[in-house]
């Protein structure tokens, strides 16, 4: 798993958000939100983080990017290869800070990311007067440079976010992100809001902008059919964990885990021929404040046995580059 | 559920219109203007069927159920004329007082959003308690009867205690089950559903979908089911109307519609899908976006984003009319034979 010019390489994340109860705020559990999960990504990769509400997948996204502080865990991050790695975890603030150029974000909501306040082309280039990049007429320069690059007039720069579509916002929210010339960027949710015929745009220019920058992208989302065609590569979670990670056509083609199973059978397919017979899932995701014990899929899982309550079932290979945290995960079997 | 293939036979099979809309019109007057958020839609949905009704944002399809229901707020909205038959009767001349006893009685409706639907001060009991206390003049003590039977009814697990539940204390999944049972209380020939499923996970999703289809399969009730997910529309509808600002643009049975798009927009729509795309390869768009509702172009609504169109389209408006040879499927374009060739 470890190539020696991987971009990231993340190990043991954790991100618990305690609980206090009582007059004396004691501390009496946690939610754990994100309970241990590793990956890696490739350069010019597209990782994609898929699952349900509250599975942990944008606190997995956060906490990498230290938005969130994480409880604990390893991110090792190389800037060119070749180069050292650096812990992102272990920085402080003011190397931190200087990173920051190389990783960045796209939110779900364009329209609560975008101050009203602001003019689009004062909140895409209020990155590069913060990091003392570009000022005066090369800050304006380069604010079209980047509207262009989204797919925007340069004169919309004076205009604030209320005066456009939700996909436009998106497009400019793009525009904030690539302003330093990232590595990385971490799309969470970044194409859910939009209707199809503009997230159709919206993905195509994350296409191209991968191709023109060389960007990897940690790619979050819950749409699979989204995530089958803008991604490389999959991880699926559950309640904090993940439970299956391998390349798109293992995830969607040949899947282990019963849970990533049960979620492409779920998916509804247009297509009125392939109305299916589907099995669903029963039951709602159990609280991530009290996950049942040993796998946590065991409560809603079709074929758990008495084991799966018990033990918590380590990830292991499938194929080259597949893993699966499933005792009756076909191992090795389709090699 | 019918099987989609047989749809357009048990459809002519002589099942008459529960529901007809004939160039229905809903508008709002707003700062800008007129904004003529519904404009001339027509279409029909027969006992016992499902009509999905696709489009993006803002091309009406929620306003013309909230017309149905007798919902807009008035003013700023304002019909701007048509018919909404339900049973052969214009639903538009009935009087507020007479609305109120179809409404959540003969049709009901589910909305996207539990949370916000549901009255986080009274208990879920309380709220379907109060559906069939006010339409069937049930005494408590039964309509509580009816509540737990309900619950039961939508698969919610335990109802005796879940009945004195606040809407807070139950997840999103089963807030939609609780606003089914809600609707489904006084057994509607019509629920109306408005993105039932769009606040949903998907596995959440593929439960709620079974449970609407299988009571609309055990109560015989239609269906008008409201999305933007063409995939929620393929699986559980018989005929689908594609809204386009403000107008219906195509209507044909699902597998009609699926397999033989005709107009450009549902051509475009359905070529900006990722799924039917082989991965790597890039999508299809539809350049621009939807036009407002106070400023929509002259003509064809659609013709400011549709590569073949031409000053015909500028100046008149497509009807929307039947193709040759295919049962029930509605066009309206001008230019159907170069559409084809897209």
């Amino acid at each position: 798993m470890s190539a020696p010019d991987n971009l990231l390489e993340v190990t043991g994340l954790k991100k618990y958000f305690p609980i206090y109860r009582g007059i004396l705020s004691r501390h009496v559990g946690d939610v754990k939100a994100v309970d241990g999960i590793d990956f890696t990504l490739g350069r010019q990769e597209t990782l994609s983080v898929v699952g349900e509400s509250g599975c942990g997948k944008t606190t997995a996204g956060r906490s990498l990017l230290r938005l969130l502080t994480p409880t604990a865990g390893e991110a090792l991050y190389r800037p060119e290869p070749g180069a050292p790695q650096v812990n992102l975890f272990g920085l402080s603030e003011r190397k931190m800070r200087a990173l920051r150029r190389d990783l960045q974000i796209i939110f779900q909501d364009p329209y609560g990311s975008l101050n009203p306040r602001i003019t689009v082309g004062n909140a895409i280039g209020e990155a590069l007067s913060v990091h003392g990049i570009a000022q005066g007429s090369e800050l304006e320069d380069r604010v079209s440079e980047l509207l262009r690059l989204v797919g925007l007039r340069p004169d919309v720069a004076n205009r604030f976010p209320h005066e456009f579509s939700g996909g436009q916002r998106q497009r400019v929210g793009i525009a904030r992100a690539l302003t330093l010339r990232p590595k990385l960027i971490v799309c969470d949710e970044a194409v859910s809001a939009l209707d199809v015929s503009i997230q159709a745009q919206v993905l195509n220019l994350l296409g191209d902008l991968q191709e023109e920058f060389g960007l990897s992208y940690i790619f979050i989302a819950h749409d699979l059919s989204v995530v089958k065609y803008i991604s490389d590569r999959v991880a699926v979670m559950y309640l904090g964990r993940i439970v299956e990670t391998g390349t798109v056509e293992q995830i969607f083609e040949n899947p282990q885990h019963p849970y990533t199973k049960a979620l492409l059978a779920a998916i509804p397919v247009p297509d009125p021929a392939r109305r299916s017979q589907r099995v669903h899932l029963e039951g709602d995701v159990p609280s991530p404040i009290s996950p049942p014990s040993g796998c946590h899929f065991h409560t809603r899982c079709p074929v758990a046995e008495e084991r799966c309550s018990r033990e918590t079932p380590a990830m292991q290979a499938c194929e080259e580059g597949h893993h699966a945290a499933c005792f009756l995960a076909e191992v090795c079997s389709s090699t | 559920m019918t099987d989609p293939s047989q749809s357009p036979a048990t459809s002519s099979n002589g099942s008459k219109p529960l529901l007809e809309l004939r160039e229905l019109k809903t508008h709002f007057r707003v700062d800008e203007g007129l904004a003529k958020a519904v404009d001339g839609v027509s279409y029909s949905l027969r006992e016992g069927e499902t009509l999905g009704v696709v489009g993006e944002s803002g091309c009406g399809k929620s306003v013309t159920a909230l017309s149905v229901m007798g919902l807009v707020p008035m003013p700023p909205g304002l019909n701007a004329g048509g018919e909404i038959l339900f049973r052969g009767e214009n639903l538009l001349l009935r009087s507020e007082e007479q609305m109120r006893a179809i409404r959540g009685n003969e049709i009901a409706m589910i909305f996207q959003e539990p949370m916000t639907a549901l009255n986080p001060v009274y208990t879920v009991g309380n709220q379907i308690m109060e559906t069939v206390m006010l339409h069937q003049g049930m005494d408590a003590a039964a309509a509580r009867e009816h509540a737990i039977g309900m619950l039961e009814k939508v698969g919610i697990p335990s109802p005796l205690s879940r009945v004195d539940e606040y809407p807070h204390q139950l997840s999103g999944g089963m807030r939609q089950r609780v606003m089914i049972a809600i609707a489904m209380s006084c057994n509607p020939s019509l629920l109306i559903a408005d993105e039932p499923t769009t606040a949903l996970d998907v596995t959440i999703q593929a439960q709620i979908l079974d449970l609407i289809a299988d009571l609309q399969k055990a109560e015989g009730m239609s269906v008008l089911l409201i999305t933007h997910d063409l995939g929620v529309v393929a699986q559980t509808a018989h005929h689908v109307a594609v809204m386009y600002a403000g107008k219906v643009v195509e209507y044909a049975t699902v597998g009609e519609l699926f397999s033989n798009p005709r107009h450009p927009y549902s051509i475009g729509l359905f070529r900006s899908l990722p799924d039917l795309a082989g991965a790597g390869e890039r999508l299809e768009t539809i350049p621009g976006m939807v036009p407002s509702a106070t400023h929509f172009p002259s003509g064809c609504r659609f013709r400011t984003r549709c590569s073949i169109a031409t000053d015909l389209c500028a100046s008149q408006v497509p009807s929307l009319d039947p193709m040759d040879g295919t049962a029930g499927h509605t066009v309206a374009c001008h230019h159907l034979e170069e559409a084809e060739k897209l």
